[in-house]
């Protein structure tokens, strides 16, 4: 996990970028002060094909009618706008909004793509607008940025909450009740495919976890797959992972800094594995070079997810179980054993007063 | 360190005479995307040599790179110059190179998946692209469908392909209308690769000069040429996303650097180099003039690639595994290597993992493309350089490219290929040249037979050395591999006598033949598996083989030693290493086929090598 500060080193808030689909109209401009909720711009989405005849209007022959169009393949229609007119002024017309796609000889058809109602594009986050382009809205938001190292879903903001009790708490179905719906929970080591089928059912928002076995994160992601291909799916879900696969505990420091932000405003992105509190104070840092004295995460098995603190580094290379060598770290663990740990395995995490 | 002299200096050669001495040193440096590889080259005893080698994750920054270098520098340095070591440092030339930034990202519409679709696909993917999206009139989806995937992309290019030369279907033109939709103007290049008789029409979907028309990979039912798409998507991707010069991109280097041992050796040489993101495959034949080279730069085909972690690749995995190690958590080392691609594999359980991951990535690279017969086989990359044996190296090399014949095995162990082949053209084989002795560190011969009835006799062979005994005949099965010592350095003569249906590659399908060997870490090792791998169906039965194999590759080389300090009734095959196949051992003194003399050819492996390359 790489956690930026809400305030990075040069000042500057964290930025978020929120992609644009192609023929998106953006509604808000730089400067502007944006909620989670805000609609940031709008698009129509692609509906149905349909296919207009252009000779019979035109009365002509299907092989004279490739140099009475006046519009291109890939072209945008508004309603009412001439597809094709001949040389005595009559017109054939686009339906509504639709895309031109192509003309065929054979019959003497074109066709088109018409463009749905407009749907709404949310940014999730709030903040200041930087930046508004053809591809992209960016927003500084002032808040603590965690990323983390995998997830699945869309992008959803909602309460945080902490749904367990200790850092290294499995997340169980059981924790979750209808009092959960549109919020962000707080997991811990690792919740199962059903516990996240639940929360889904329970219009729970999204998930923050220490880790997720691989395979039940696979299971899940096919079953929303299979649930959207059928249709009837309502409403966004994202889980996050900010430690590792498999069952992961959080970190002990960074669970402690959850819950201190526990009510406030979170966005969550779960194909990016992006975490967003708002209006938070600094979370734990974490650096890949650990230092002696530093407290550290191991991030390899058999201490996945263990913390302690480095103790010393040991002169020469020395060779991991796995018969590589190593520049190798002495790691007190939190009870009160040591281990030693190859350093690129590790991650200082140093506690907000230290920053 | 390579080299456990004292580094001297140009001043200290000259007699030791001078009033201080100085250095002459450069820096290869590779930037990768998770490790970074450095190497000090400098003057020692009159020769330029490897004095000083680093790896660290790239995310720690060039000053704790320094630090190493500069501490392993004051063990090799003059003792006068330790002080000056960060200075020296600092002011070394330095040859660098790195992965690149991000891959381009391509967006394709095809008339059919499986083959316009497929053929721009593996173009692109060769070609250093990644295909973010892909649509095609056959894919299943609906119009409205593949419209809504292609304007929500976010790419660089966009390809076009679709239609055999004398056909127009409608479909092309369709593919090229969704293009041209999802599009909606911009700068975004557009290639043609499709039908012929249709260019002029694609070309009016889209403004003036933004179209591209390419030779169409396939002009019919019965040809594949992807060279020309593949050469356009090269330099499309060298101006949009690396325009400040691509000599400095590894796998660019890496190519160029492979194309020149080949040139200089006039040897058949592949390369692979498997990075974390990126996998690059080159292939230079330097016995032809010009050389002739090829190769494949896969952006994603690296440890992280995404194709290793779904269900069906983690499967495959956990069965070709020695270890019992469940699928899920197989699935779960995986993913956080990808997460963390510059951490190591701690226990032998992850090794194993990530080994096979390896294989399975090398394989994929290799895929219908591995030359029939090649004589130097080159393996790059971090899961190779720090396997924590050279004999474990041989092996995922081994099982994951599978080379056919006689084959000399080497590992670019200090990264420093890819820098090199960031020199100017002239300069590449003077870095080659000098830096012969560290340049690559042999791990030994291989001979990989095709072929052979399971458990009867594929390979008998005599190591002829010089100073040695008159060799015993060392006897391997198919579905065995065997070990012979050769050391680094060391060259002997290789009788060989294939039975049972095994063969070599031509020129070299004789039955009995000679070939001479170059020893390196590992030795000889003589694999009668077949090509491809051939494995028993039930997963008892195939760990059990998988494990004997990586017990016999894994057991440590007996030192060989000469005739005059070896006793009398010791022959050369004490230090053999043996594994019989599971059931197959028991019948292993089953009757021989009788000598099948049909042919007989005498051969040389890395013919006109110069002196003291492989030394």
């Amino acid at each position: 996990m790489t956690i930026s500060r809400h305030q990075d080193e040069d000042g500057q808030p964290a930025v978020h970028r929120v992609p644009l689909p192609r023929g998106a109209v953006p509604h808000v401009r730089t400067g502007s002060q944006v909620r989670p909720d805000q609609v940031l711009a709008s698009r129509r989405e692609v509906g149905d094909p349909v296919r207009i005849s252009l000779t019979r209007p035109l009365a002509r022959h299907p092989f004279e009618i490739s140099e009475l169009l006046l519009v291109t393949p890939g072209a945008r229609l508004d309603p009412d706008q001439p597809i094709a007119r001949g040389p005595d002024g009559r017109e054939v017309r686009s339906p509504g909004h639709a895309i031109f796609l192509t003309y065929s000889e054979a019959d003497g058809s074109a066709l088109l793509v018409l463009l749905g109602a407009e749907s709404p594009v949310i940014g999730h986050v709030h903040g200041t607008v930087l930046q508004v382009t053809r591809g992209f809205i960016s927003v500084a938001v002032p808040g603590a940025r965690l990323e983390g190292v995998g997830g699945m879903g869309d992008a959803v903001h909602g309460e945080l909450v902490v749904a367990v009790h200790t850092h290294d708490e499995e997340l169980r179905a059981g924790a979750i009740d209808v009092s959960a719906a549109g919020k962000i929970l707080i997991g811990g080591s690792r919740a199962s495919a059903e516990t996240l089928t639940r929360a889904r059912a329970m219009g729970v928002a999204g998930i923050v976890l220490g880790g997720i076995l691989d395979k039940e994160l696979r299971d899940f992601s096919a079953i929303q797959r299979r649930r959207r291909e059928i249709g009837g799916m309502t409403g966004a879900f994202a889980v996050v992972l900010l430690e590792g696969f498999g069952k992961v505990a959080l970190d002990a420091q960074l669970f402690s800094w959850l819950r201190a932000h526990a009510g406030r405003m979170a966005s969550l992105f779960g194909d990016e594995h992006l975490l967003y509190v708002h209006e938070a104070a600094s979370p734990p840092l974490r650096t890949l070079m650990a230092e002696i004295g530093d407290r550290v995460v191991i991030h390899r098995r058999p201490f996945q997810g263990r913390s302690g603190v480095l103790v010393g580094v040991l002169d020469d290379l020395h060779d991991t179980p796995s018969g590589i060598p190593a520049v190798t770290g002495v790691v007190r663990l939190e009870d009160g054993r040591l281990a030693p740990i190859p350093l690129v395995n590790l991650e200082a995490t140093i506690a907000p007063s230290r920053h | 360190m390579s080299d456990h002299e004292p580094m001297l200096t140009t001043a200290t050669e000259a007699g030791r005479a001078a009033p201080h001495p100085t250095a002459e040193i450069s820096l290869l440096i590779d930037v990768g995307s998770a490790w970074t590889k450095a190497s000090v080259v400098g003057r020692t005893r009159g020769r330029w040599r490897i004095v000083a080698h680093a790896a660290q994750p790239t995310n720690w920054g060039e000053k704790a790179l320094i630090d190493v270098l500069t501490e392993r520098m004051r063990e090799a340095v003059d003792h006068r110059l330790r002080d000056e070591v960060p200075a020296i440092l600092e002011s070394a030339a330095r040859i660098t190179c790195h992965t690149p930034v991000r891959p381009g990202r391509l967006g394709v519409a095809a008339v059919t998946a499986e083959v316009s679709g497929s053929a721009a696909r593996r173009a692109a993917e060769s070609a250093g692209w990644v295909v973010v999206e892909e649509a095609a009139a056959d894919d299943g989806r609906s119009l409205p469908e593949r419209l809504s995937t292609l304007t929500a992309a976010d790419v660089d290019a966009w390809l076009v392909v679709g239609g055999f030369d004398d056909a127009r279907p409608e479909q092309a033109l369709e593919a090229a209308a969704l293009v041209a939709a999802a599009r909606r103007g911009g700068r975004t290049p557009v290639i043609w690769a499709g039908s012929a008789a249709l260019s002029e029409e694609v070309s009016a979907c889209f403004e003036p000069g933004v179209v591209a028309t390419i030779a169409n990979p396939r002009p019919n039912a019965a040809t594949e040429d992807l060279g020309p798409l593949r050469h356009h998507l090269e330099e499309l991707l060298d101006r949009l996303v690396e325009s400040g010069g691509t000599r400095n991109l590894a796998p660019i280097g890496f190519r160029r650097t492979i194309g020149e041992i080949a040139r200089e050796d006039r040897l058949r040489v592949v390369g692979v180099d498997l990075g974390a993101r990126y996998a690059t495959w080159a292939y230079a034949d330097g016995t032809v003039d010009p050389v002739s080279i090829d190769s494949r730069v896969y952006a994603s085909g690296g440890m992280s690639s995404t194709a290793l972690t779904t269900t069906p690749a983690i499967g495959r995995l956990a069965r070709s595994l020695a270890l019992p190690v469940d699928e899920l958590a197989v699935a779960d080392t995986l993913q956080n290597m990808r997460a963390r691609p510059a951490s190591l594999p701690y226990s032998e359980e992850e090794l194993q993992v990530v080994h096979a991951a390896a294989r399975l990535r090398l394989a994929a690279l290799v895929e219908e493309r591995m030359p029939e017969s090649i004589d130097l086989l080159i393996g790059s990359g971090r899961v190779l350089a720090a396997a924590p044996t050279p004999m474990r190296a041989m092996r995922v090399i081994l099982d994951g490219l599978r080379p056919p014949g006689i084959t000399q095995i080497v590992l670019d162990g200090a990264g420093v290929l890819s820098p090199l082949g960031s020199l100017p053209d002239e300069e590449i084989g003077e870095g080659i040249g000098v830096l012969r002795d560290d340049l690559l560190v042999p791990l030994g011969t291989a001979v990989v037979t095709r072929g052979g009835r399971s458990g009867q006799l594929a390979i008998r062979a005599r190591l002829h050395r010089v100073g040695w005994p008159d060799p015993e005949t060392v006897e391997v099965r198919a579905g065995q591999v065997l070990v012979m010592p050769l050391l680094r350095g060391e060259r002997a003569e290789l009788e060989l006598e294939l039975e049972g249906g095994a063969t070599l590659p031509a020129p070299r399908r004789a039955h009995r033949l000679r070939a001479e060997v170059v020893g390196g870490a590992v030795g000889v090792v003589l694999d009668a598996r077949d090509v491809p791998l051939t494995l028993p169906r039930r997963l008892d039965d195939r760990r059990e083989v998988i494990a004997g194999w990586l017990e016999t590759l894994l057991r440590e080389p007996v030192p060989g030693r000469p005739r005059e300090v070896a006793p009398e009734r010791e022959t050369p095959r004490r230090g053999l290493r043996r594994f019989r196949v599971g059931r197959e051992a028991a019948r292993e003194d089953a009757g021989d086929e009788g000598e099948d003399e049909v042919g007989e050819a005498e051969v040389r492996v890395g013919r006109e090598r110069r002196e003291g390359r492989d030394s």
